[in-house]
């Protein structure tokens, strides 16, 4: 057992920080008024090589383990996790990761380096305007013509769907066969049939796009197919838990934030003549918040480690985002108590990162998504319908 | 060209001073518990200008070399990460509560070990005391030139053209190599590692030296061989006063205002 990050781990966790404090944190109240994407954050994070690090350095990445990706994703994230929402759950976890996993060496000598230094954002597509949680009744539809598929049908909260260049899209083959007809295929924003429509007034998560998208007779090439025909749900499931990490470690990073804020302000505001740090009330909202995104945090790290030493990592991913994510809600709420007025206001941190945490409450299935599958997982008996 | 870059890992001067306590006995600084050290500001931009310099003329080694307790190697690794070839970790119990002339001797003492150098680029001063005076002893110790409080360093064959840092301005100085350079913040914002740079600094091993290696000689470090001696160590307080200034008019309350601004000396 051992607690301590290697010196890699560190060193990506400082220059992430850094990173975020000089190119994130002087637009982030700005940007999120404004619901402003601001693409030169993500080609920056790419020209460090943060938009791929876990990638292996063959296809472009760094090769860096998942720990030191997640300590990455929790400082991004502290800072804006719209930021983190676009270059790191959804380009590298959700897309680039199964890519990887599922993906023939021509399919990824094509696109996996050119993702990698951020000349191409991708997406990732398995919502769908009545498909949610139950992700195996896709209703997209597959069909063979000659050497490409034709793609029908709709997505639905595709974040980065508006901007991605490259979309990772799931859709059914044979409706008879469920979830074993399901194909995952990359997508080209340019491919004549794909359409994509933005989504304004979303709560949070306001610097990052989410659209929704149409496939009508959209014809892709079959070379660029994702694995098998039947593999679709699988190369799914692989993107869900990859993203359920990152995703886990937003929380934690939005968690800090949140205490963060709630510390300073404490020790700064007077009121009865002392810092409202100094009463016991004030302290147990900041500590419960402590120990709960510590708690977090291991969690995160755990499912990390796992996947690392290439074990099975799925109910310790979601047993990482259900918790993380509740922890980051719960924190921004209590920083806001902290704060009073002035946490309702724009003027602090505390309300945006309220707001972003709802976003990440929902995103990579909710916790009671999460909570069904850890029961899966862990009792052997499926509660999901 | 080779490069030698002394670094310091120092507390985070970003910490407010109220979280530090003082040892009353020891006389030492105690930074809060589980802060962790970074590298002192002025040392990053050393490293950042040897980095420029190594960009402009191919072929040219840093070498950044640290001196402290505990884990000091993660200083070393941030500069090998902005783009140092080698590092150095100096570690010993004899060198510490060494002043600036014994980090200096331990310094010169390592540097004549490493052998060859044209550049040593310091910090104009260790951003936790700010005594500024170990770059220029550890020149006179060597026996090269000193050209102190740099914001850039042109190399035009075995000389260096300094542009140093004045009141009003800067002034360009020559100086012949191989010499010492202390170095200003004025050089700008420091380089944030690269993902690359990192990988490959995490994999690079540090050796440690202690006083054996390098010959230091123990009359010349530690606290009994102090030039200077700390007699009291404190944080300063500061208070604050409020007077409020009343009168039946507003002209006749900025003048009582003025007179009172006079008879306290702030204007």
């Amino acid at each position: 057992m051992n607690f301590d990050y290697t010196d890699e781990q560190v060193l990506f966790r400082n220059m992430a920080r850094e990173f975020a404090e000089r190119e994130i944190l002087p637009f982030v109240t700005e940007d999120d008024r404004n619901t402003y994407y601001r693409p030169e954050i993500i080609q920056k994070m790419a020209d460090l090589g943060l938009l791929g690090a876990p990638i292996p350095q063959e296809w472009g990445g760094l090769g860096t383990d998942t720990v030191a990706y997640c300590l990455v994703c929790e400082e991004i994230a502290k800072a804006s996790a719209s930021v983190f929402t676009t270059a790191l759950t959804v380009h590298v976890s959700l897309f680039q990761m199964p890519i990887l996993k599922w993906a023939g060496d021509a399919l990824k000598k094509r696109y996996l380096p050119k993702t990698t230094k951020g000349k191409l954002l991708g997406a990732f597509c398995m919502t769908e305007p009545n498909v949610g949680s139950d992700s195996a009744s896709i209703e997209t539809t597959a069909t063979q013509s000659g050497s490409n598929w034709v793609l029908n049908g709709s997505k639905m909260w595709i974040s980065n769907g508006g901007i991605a260049d490259l979309l990772l899209v799931l859709a059914q083959t044979d409706k008879t066969k469920k979830h074993k007809g399901i194909a995952a295929f990359l997508v080209e924003r340019t491919m004549p049939g794909f359409a994509s429509k933005d989504i304004h007034n979303k709560l949070g998560l306001k610097s990052s796009n989410t659209a929704e998208l149409s496939f009508q007779d959209c014809k892709v090439p079959a070379e660029n197919m994702v694995g098998q025909v039947g593999d679709g749900f699988k190369v799914g499931m692989y993107a869900l838990d990859n993203g359920r990490t990152s995703t886990a470690a937003a929380c934690v990073g939005i968690a800090q934030g949140a205490i963060d804020a709630a510390v300073k302000y404490s020790q700064e505001r007077i009121q009865f003549g002392k810092p409202i740090a100094s009463f016991q009330l004030v302290q147990e909202l900041i500590v419960e918040s402590i120990v709960e995104t510590e708690a977090a945090r291991f969690l995160v790290h755990r499912a990390a480690y796992l996947k690392d030493k290439g074990e099975p990592f799925t109910k310790e991913a979601c047993m990482a985002k259900y918790y993380a994510a509740e922890v980051a809600a719960r924190s921004a709420t209590k920083a806001i108590k902290v704060h009073g007025g002035y946490g309702y206001s724009g003027e602090y941190p505390v309300e945006r990162l309220y707001r972003d945490a709802m976003g990440l409450l929902l995103y990579e299935g909710t916790g009671e998504i999460q909570k069904l599958i850890i029961g899966r997982e862990s009792i052997g008996i499926p509660a999901f319908a | 060209m080779h490069i030698i870059v002394c670094v310091k890992q120092i507390p985070d001067p970003e910490v407010p001073p109220a979280k530090f306590k003082i040892d009353p006995d020891t006389k030492k600084v105690m930074p809060p518990p589980g802060l962790p050290p970074v590298i002192s500001v002025f040392d990053e931009r050393a490293v950042e200008l040897a980095c420029r310099i190594k960009e402009k003329n191919p072929g040219t080694k840093i070498t950044a070399i640290t001196m402290g307790p505990g884990k000091v190697s993660d200083v070393v690794k941030h500069a090998l990460a902005m783009g140092a070839d080698e590092g150095i970790v100096l570690q010993d119990k004899a060198f510490e509560d060494s002043d600036s002339f014994g980090n200096a001797h331990i310094l010169a003492k390592a540097i004549q070990k490493i052998g060859s150098y044209d550049l040593i680029l310091c910090g104009r001063q260790a951003a936790d005391w700010d005594i500024g005076q170990t770059g220029s002893i550890l020149a006179e110790t060597l026996g090269i030139p000193v050209v102190t409080v740099a914001k850039d360093i042109e190399v035009a064959g075995d000389k260096i053209k300094v542009s140093r840092v004045m009141e009003d301005g800067y002034e360009v100085v020559e100086a012949p190599l191989p010499c010492v350079v202390t170095v200003s913040n004025e050089v700008g914002l420091p380089r944030l590692p690269s993902g690359m740079g990192i990988i490959q600094a995490a994999r690079k091993q540090v050796p440690a030296w202690t006083a054996a290696d390098i010959g230091a000689d123990p009359a010349k470090i530690g606290p009994a061989a102090a030039h200077s001696e700390i007699t009291s160590l404190f944080i300063p307080t500061r208070d604050t006063t409020c007077e409020v200034i009343t009168a039946d008019t507003l002209a006749e309350a900025a003048v009582k205002l003025a007179l009172k601004l006079r008879e306290t000396k702030v204007v």
